[in-house]
């Protein structure tokens, strides 16, 4: 029996209700107010075209913003994906305890970004850090935390945030990856292939569409990137880990440029709707084909 | 046999080793910050650097001296988390199944819209839902926080309870349906049960989210509802910057409840996974 219209509307309902209210009426709302003077305790209200995200992208900052996002993500994503791989890859198999390996392996995750961002700032940190305090057995002098050094600033936003997501890359590749058939692995084995080839043959291969919405997920989490830096860097030194979220935030809440904040926040949107356009393709093409 | 033997159990043990040193990389940070958390503290101003005792839980304590609402603060995060990952997956697991039964076109296009969504930073919309919350009254409100944090992640628990229900065989329901059950006799007594070990994990992972999240309570609040990454976020954003024992004693906090939980529930989280369907 097929579910009647009644019933339909009875299902959706409230998953309708919840993001329309709080997701996509917001969102949409936000997208027409860019387009216009309004702010929130303003009385004016004109349409003023392209003028705000004409204002954002002339933003040197803004601009500063769109190039750490860029390096974050296309240094961020692929690793979290190599590294999330390659340790489900190890867990594959039945070993003892691998109940509470998944676990333990997951607990970085855990750790909120923003309690991640703390941990870092005085792991990094000279008198209480952990890198110091190797060095000082090595006996070498104190290094200053690389978060201040404008050029280590992104590379280490970039590995600390990596080293928080690449056991959640792990936990959802899991269940895909040990649902492939022994005898496959078995006969790439017995074939004399080398582990490479096993993954690039074997795993990829199934795992296709399971990597593809992985990325998806990590590339959005990458391009709302906030809390990861907020502390551990707040954007600097300069602009060189300032991301397009933080800016955002600054300007709608720090300084009162609403227009500034919502249209920023929009460009993010677009970047991820852009984003998901090429995933709906990519998981389209392969079937097709 | 014996090559394939032999080459297992070089593979096994090379696994060990590769796992020991990943858990290691995974776990080192946390270790240090539970040490200095209990007052065992690295002092690199000696050479050699020495360690500073003796074990204490003093600077459990101090976080609430130095943030006197926090144990408040940890209430207010476990029950907005507890029922805002209650109420997405009340929201969720009906639209799942109805997704999941349905059959019209763009259907699996929807559900992929879902995922899609669910990629969607927080900060992409909560700039102007801070405007109508606040048009609304419901700024620094309990309900106004867990109802943001449940929109923020209902498409994921959407497109993972559609997954789970996916998966399922239909024919009970089919004889349900026969039978003259109503459709919420079907959802409760056929698929709840079904697909319980799918809905206690999306619920848990959802409940990490909530927890964890900073974004939603940063926007909507004004000092009334704090959750603990918001406490933390204050810990440095006024100009006092925390000892560090205290705030590895805070972070220790934070983390041991959804650490606690994960391992508790370890063995139904394997049924957290997500199922792409088919795009036709």
């Amino acid at each position: 029996m097929r579910l009647t219209r009644r019933d339909r509307l009875v299902l959706f309902a409230p998953a309708a209700v919840l993001l329309t209210g709080w997701l996509l009426l917001p969102a949409l709302l936000g997208l027409f107010a860019t387009f216009t003077t309004y702010t929130p305790f303003g009385t004016l209200v004109r349409f003023s075209g392209l003028q705000n995200f004409a204002a954002v992208l002339r933003d040197r900052e803004f601009g500063a913003a769109v190039r750490n996002i860029a390096v974050f993500t296309i240094v961020a994503v692929p690793l979290e994906l190599g590294i999330g791989l390659a340790l489900a890859y190890l867990l594959r198999r039945p070993i003892r305890g691998r109940g509470l390996w998944r676990v333990l392996l997951l607990v970085p995750w855990l750790v909120s970004p923003i309690a991640n961002g703390v941990m870092w700032h005085f792991l990094f940190g000279s008198a209480t850090g952990v890198i110091d305090f190797v060095l000082g057995w090595l006996g070498r002098p104190d290094v200053p935390s690389p978060t201040g050094n404008a050029g280590l600033a992104l590379p280490v936003t970039i590995a600390v945030e990596v080293w928080r997501i690449a056991p959640f890359v792990t936990f959802l590749l899991l269940p895909g990856l040990s649902s492939i058939p022994t005898e496959r692995w078995e006969d790439a084995t017995l074939n004399g292939a080398p582990w490479i080839r096993r993954v690039l043959d074997v795993a990829l291969p199934s795992l296709r569409p399971l990597l593809l919405a992985i990325t998806m997920l990590l590339v959005g989490l990458s391009l709302g990137t906030f809390d990861g830096v907020l502390i551990l860097t707040g954007g600097g030194p300069g602009t060189s880990t300032v991301t397009p979220a933080l800016y955002s935030y600054r300007r709608a809440f720090g300084v009162n440029d609403w227009p500034a904040g919502a249209a920023s926040a929009w460009l993010i949107a677009a970047g991820v709707f852009g984003a998901g356009l090429v995933y709906i393709r990519a998981v389209r093409t392969r079937q097709t084909a | 046999m014996s090559g394939l033997q032999g080459q297992r159990r070089r593979d096994s043990a090379t696994r060990a080793i590769l796992l020991t040193l990943a858990l290691a990389v995974a776990l080192l940070p946390l270790v240090w910050t539970a040490l200095a958390a209990v007052g065992l503290r690295a002092n690199n101003n000696t050479t050699p650097p020495s360690w500073v005792g003796p074990p204490t839980l003093d600077h459990f304590r101090d976080v609430g001296i130095a943030e006197p609402s926090f144990w408040q603060e940890l209430a207010t995060s476990t029950l907005s988390a507890a029922c805002a990952s209650a109420l997405t997956v009340a929201a969720s697991l009906p639209a799942a199944y109805g997704l999941a039964r349905s059959h019209f076109r763009g259907d699996r296009l929807l559900t992929q819209g879902f995922l899609v969504l669910a990629s969607l930073p927080a900060m992409a919309y909560v700039i102007p839902l801070s405007d109508l919350m606040r048009r609304a009254q419901l700024v620094d409100s309990f309900v106004g926080v867990v109802l943001t944090d449940s929109a923020v992640t209902a498409p994921l628990a959407i497109y993972v309870l559609h997954g789970a229900v996916s998966q399922l065989s239909s024919e009970c329901e089919e004889a349900a349906w026969l039978d003259g059950a109503g459709l919420f006799r079907v959802i409760s007594q056929i698929v709840v049960p079904l697909a319980a070990p799918s809905i206690v994990a999306t619920a848990i992972i959802v409940f990490v989210l909530d927890w964890n999240l900073l974004l939603v309570p940063l926007v909507l609040t004004a000092g009334e509802i704090k959750t603990i990454p918001l406490a933390m976020s204050d810990f440095f954003t006024f100009e006092r910057e925390l000892e560090w024992p205290t705030a590895a004693a805070a972070l220790m906090i934070s983390l041991v409840p959804v650490a606690v939980l994960a391992t508790v529930f370890h063995g139904v989280l394997d049924r957290f996974a997500l199922n792409v369907p088919r795009v036709d």
